[in-house]
C-alpha cells in the first residue's frame, strides 16, 4: 500500500472521526482539537501501522486513546454546563420541527448515558464499527462491548421514554 | 447445538438491531419476535433509536474540513518544522563561522515553501524516479535532437524553452521528454554525470504563485530545489546532496536567465 492511498482514506474517515469527538466533548472547537492530535499521531505513526488493520478502527483507536489520556487533565465541558450548541441541534438541522425536537432529545439522552456506554452505542450505531473492531478500539473484550451496548440502548430507550413526548411515541 | 436451533440471545438481538446478524441465523430471531412482542417492541426501539441518533448524528461532522485537520496541510507543515530545525541548527554553525554572511542564507532558505513550490518538486520527483529509472530509453528525444525537443516542448507547454547547458557542472544531456502532472504538461531535460547519476530539470507553466526563489524541498524517495519565476515552475531533481543540488539549482537558473 503506499502512502498516499493510506492519506486518501485517513483523509476519508475524518468526517467520521470530528462526528465522534463532537459527540464526546458537545464543542466543535474541543472535537476539531482532538481530531488535530488524533490525525497528527496517525501521520506519525503510519509507517507502523499494519496494512490490514482497517484504517477507520485504526484512527478511533488512537482518537480512544488521546480521549482518556487527555480528558480526564483537561475536562473541558462539564456535562452539567448547558451544551453550548444544543441550540444548533434543534434549530439548524430540523427537516421538521418534530424531528428537530426527536434528535435533541435523543442527543440529550446521549450526553446521560455513562461515558463507556455511549462510545460503545455511538461506534456501534452511527460509525458502523464491528463489535470486534470496537472492542479493539477501547481495549476491553468483546464481551464488555455486547454488555455495554445492551445497558446502553436499554438507558437511552427508558430516557426518550420517560421524556415521553408524542413525537418519541410515534417513533416506537 | 447447530447455528439454526441455538435460543435467540440477547447479542442475537443486538445483532439484528445493526444488520450484522448471519444469515442462517435471521428465521429463528424473526420467529422469536413473532412470538414475543414485548421483545419486538424493544428491538424495534433500538432500531429506531439507532436511525435517530445517525440522523441527528449525520450533521455533527462538521462541515467543510479546516485547514489544520487537512492531512496534506499536517504533512507539509511537518516537514517545514523538520526543515527548520535544521536550518535552526545551521544557522548556528554559520553565523559563528561566518559572521556577517550567515543573514543572507537566511534571508532565502527559513521561509517555509509555498504549496505550489511543495507541489511542483513533487511532480518532478515522481516524474523523475519513473524516466530515470528507465536505463534503456529515459527519453523521447536524445540529446542529437536538442532542438527538435526544445521546439516541441515549447509548443506543448507553451513556454519558450530549452535545455540548458551543464557541463561546466559535470552534466551531460541526455535528452528529454514532455511529462504529465496533474495541472498539465511539464517539459522535462535529463543530464547525467561521469558517475552515472542523473539530474533533471523540470519546467511547468501555470503556478499559482506568481514567484518564488529557490526553495529546498525534502521528498521522498529524494528531494528537490525549486523556484518559480512570472508564473513558471522550475525544479531540479538529483539523488545528491541538498547542498550540492541547491548549488545545481543556482547555475540551472543562471543559465536559464541568461539566455533570453
Amino acid at each position: 500500500m503506499t502512502a498516499s492511498s493510506d492519506i486518501e482514506r485517513i483523509e476519508q474517515c475524518i468526517p467520521a472521526l470530528r462526528r465522534y469527538a463532537w459527540t464526546l466533548f458537545r464543542h466543535r472547537d474541543d472535537a476539531d482539537d482532538l481530531v488535530h492530535d488524533c490525525l497528527v499521531r496517525a501521520l506519525d505513526k503510519l509507517h507502523t501501522r499494519r496494512d490490514d488493520a482497517d484504517v477507520r478502527a485504526w484512527l478511533f483507536t488512537i482518537m480512544h486513546n488521546l480521549f482518556v489520556s487527555q480528558h480526564r487533565r483537561r475536562r473541558s465541558r462539564p456535562t452539567t454546563e448547558p451544551l453550548d450548541d444544543d441550540h444548533e441541534v434543534a434549530a439548524s438541522l430540523r427537516p421538521t420541527q418534530e424531528d428537530g425536537l426527536l434528535w435533541r432529545d435523543m442527543l440529550r439522552g446521549l450526553e446521560r448515558l455513562p461515558e463507556e456506554q455511549r462510545s460503545v452505542v455511538l461506534l456501534i450505531s452511527v460509525e458502523d464499527l464491528s463489535y470486534a473492531e470496537t472492542a479493539a478500539v477501547l481495549g476491553v473484550p468483546i464481551g464488555t462491548v455486547m454488555s455495554r451496548l445492551a445497558r446502553g440502548r436499554e438507558r437511552l430507550r427508558e430516557y426518550t421514554d420517560s421524556d415521553a413526548r408524542p413525537a418519541l411515541r410515534r417513533v416506537k | 447445538m447447530s447455528g439454526t436451533d441455538r435460543p435467540v440471545s440477547e447479542e442475537d438481538l443486538h445483532a439484528y438491531v445493526d444488520h450484522l446478524l448471519p444469515p442462517e441465523r435471521e428465521p429463528v430471531v424473526l420467529r422469536y419476535l413473532r412470538e414475543n412482542p414485548e421483545e419486538a417492541e424493544r428491538v424495534a426501539a433500538y432500531r429506531a433509536q439507532r436511525e435517530v441518533l445517525r440522523a441527528a448524528l449525520a450533521s455533527r461532522s462538521g462541515g467543510a474540513l479546516p485547514h489544520r485537520l487537512n492531512p496534506h496541510a499536517l504533512i507539509a507543515r511537518r516537514q517545514t518544522e523538520r526543515r527548520m530545525k535544521w536550518q535552526a541548527a545551521a544557522m548556528v554553525v554559520i553565523a559563528f563561522g561566518l559572521g556577517g554572511g550567515g543573514g543572507w542564507f537566511l534571508r532565502e532558505s527559513v521561509a517555509p515553501p509555498p504549496t505550489a513550490i511543495s507541489g511542483l518538486v513533487r511532480d518532478a520527483v515522481a516524474n523523475h524516479v519513473v524516466y530515470t529509472a528507465d536505463r534503456r530509453r529515459p527519453t523521447e528525444l536524445g540529446a542529437d535532437q536538442r532542438d527538435d525537443l526544445a521546439r516541441w516542448v515549447s509548443n506543448r507547454i507553451n513556454y519558450k524553452i530549452a535545455p540548458p547547458d551543464l557541463s561546466d557542472s559535470g552534466y551531460r544531456y541526455i535528452g528529454g521528454r514532455l511529462a504529465a502532472t496533474p495541472d498539465g504538461p511539464a517539459g522535462m531535460f535529463m543530464y547525467q554525470n561521469e558517475a552515472g547519476v542523473r539530474l533533471t530539470v523540470f519546467v511547468r507553466p501555470g503556478s499559482s504563485e506568481p514567484n518564488a526563489p529557490i526553495v529546498p524541498v525534502d521528498g521522498k524517495p529524494m528531494g528537490g530545489c525549486a523556484w518559480i519565476e512570472k508564473g513558471v515552475g522550475f525544479t531540479v531533481v538529483a539523488p545528491v546532496p541538498a547542498e550540492e543540488l541547491h548549488h545545481l539549482a543556482k547555475e540551472v537558473q543562471r543559465l536559464l536567465d541568461s539566455r533570453a
